[in-house]
């Protein structure tokens, strides 16, 4: 007899060992759900615990095999043996390479791949280059380039808490109405990244990753391309993805009132009401 | 031009006993000037305790750190849900409505306790 107020989650996690980019890897991966399958990208200095309401959500499981992991370094993903004499620094195309890499070893047909913020960004490379792979490709709080906030460089020194510098400066890029409970979790997430993460990840977003000029050669008719912005993002900001679309034909562009650079963790109930549209288009588009 | 509206006359009583402040604040200390249009306020900050805030003007004030905005910039900041480009010092930075000057160093470092600060000057922070 369970205890009242417990429950188990229909999340299923479990550690998927790989070759990654030249080095064995132990990626950790969570799913839940049948059907088409959605992988989910999360943001960069944080993990797939962001996606955990998408993954809990009936409505969108019964339809969605939904998977997340998290990245090499991230969350309980290991970074690769010898970690401990270099410095992590997440570049595009070893980026793209761990979601094609992915998606092959689980046999995944023609996914959807949705991600967020440089998740978002990795998701208009593979819509430039890899489009005929996936079904539908979904960028949250996405832009082809943001102008840099901030120095990356506070991120991480020793004179500086990384856990909660990292959180401070991402708590603004919230939207005021998203519950307090659910916007600490995702400072959470930021406080227990490690050390110099979110700034190697933040070498793609800012340097590596500049996909200006490269957009409009996205083909929307090869693989339908969704861009949603929560309007409270002041790092990839309504303009920077508004900018962005102008440039793709056939792109379909959201601004989210009451959200902000990370929609499906700050308030996962106003995402829903975004989402939920998008995922039904996607379903009624036609196999193959 | 909007009058100075930041009621800092009232922030060591809002400050006092918040235990976020004392939480992220250990062993801060801080000269702040906050600039509210043409008005400076120094506020005093020891150990994470805000123990003097001086309205300006100010005499040739030592700081560490300078955050200025326009009053009508922190008008709409103080709005009970601030429109976006307004909700945050740093989001106003990013849209150049503030300025910030001095210790870098020591503003990231004990960044959630700025950002507290400055979010108890809202309608209702702070206040019994």
């Amino acid at each position: 007899m369970s205890t009242p107020g417990t429950h188990t989650e229909p999340i299923v996690g479990r550690y998927l060992n790989l070759e990654l980019l030249g080095r064995a890897h132990r990626l950790y991966v969570e799913e839940a759900g049948q059907g088409i399958p959605l992988v989910c990208l999360h943001t960069a200095g944080a993990d797939a615990r962001q996606w955990r309401h998408l993954l809990n959500d009936a409505e969108v499981t019964q339809h969605f095999r939904v998977l997340a992991f998290d990245l090499p370094w991230h969350g309980k993903s290991n970074p690769p043996d010898g970690w401990h004499n270099e410095e992590y620094r997440l570049t595009t195309a070893g980026y793209t390479e761990i979601i094609r890499i992915f998606c092959r070893a689980l046999e995944l047909d023609k996914p959807v791949v949705m991600g967020c913020s440089i998740g978002g960004r990795i998701v208009l490379n593979l819509a430039i280059k890899h489009a005929a792979e996936f079904r539908a490709l979904i960028g949250l709080e996405a832009a082809d380039f943001q102008s840099p906030w901030y120095d990356t460089s506070w991120l991480n020194r020793p004179d500086v808490h990384g856990g909660e510098v990292c959180a401070a400066l991402v708590s603004g890029l919230m939207a005021p109405q998203s519950p307090e409970v659910t916007r600490q979790e995702s400072l959470w997430h930021y406080m227990q990244s490690g050390p110099g993460i979110f700034k190697g990840d933040l070498y793609f977003y800012r340097v590596d990753g500049d996909l200006r000029g490269q957009v409009g050669d996205i083909d929307t008719r090869v693989c339908p391309l969704f861009l949603l912005t929560g309007e409270y993002d002041f790092s990839c900001t309504p303009q920077d993805t508004l900018r962005t679309v102008e440039q793709i034909p056939g792109a379909e562009v959201t601004v989210m009132e009451q959200l902000g650079h990370f929609p499906m963790s700050e308030n996962p109930e106003q995402f829903r009401r975004y989402i939920f549209p998008v995922l039904e288009k996607i379903r009624k588009l036609p196999a193959g | 031009m909007t009058a100075p509206i930041l009621p800092l006359d009232s922030l060591k009583q809002r400050a006092d006993g918040d235990a976020l402040l004392a939480r992220f604040g250990r062993d801060l200390n801080l000269a702040l000037i906050v600039g509210d249009g043409d008005l400076d306020w120094l506020v005093e900050i020891e150990r994470g305790v805000v123990v003097r805030v001086t309205k300006g003007p100010l005499v040739m004030p030592q700081s560490d750190l300078r955050l200025r905005a326009a009053s009508e910039t922190w008008a709409r900041f103080l709005e009970p849900v601030p429109p976006p480009g307004y909700h945050d010092l740093f989001a106003m930075r990013r849209y150049r409505r503030i300025q910030i000057e001095g210790d870098i160093r020591l503003m990231s470092a004990y960044l959630f306790y700025i950002k507290r600060l400055f979010a108890m000057l809202r309608p209702g922070e702070g206040q019994a």
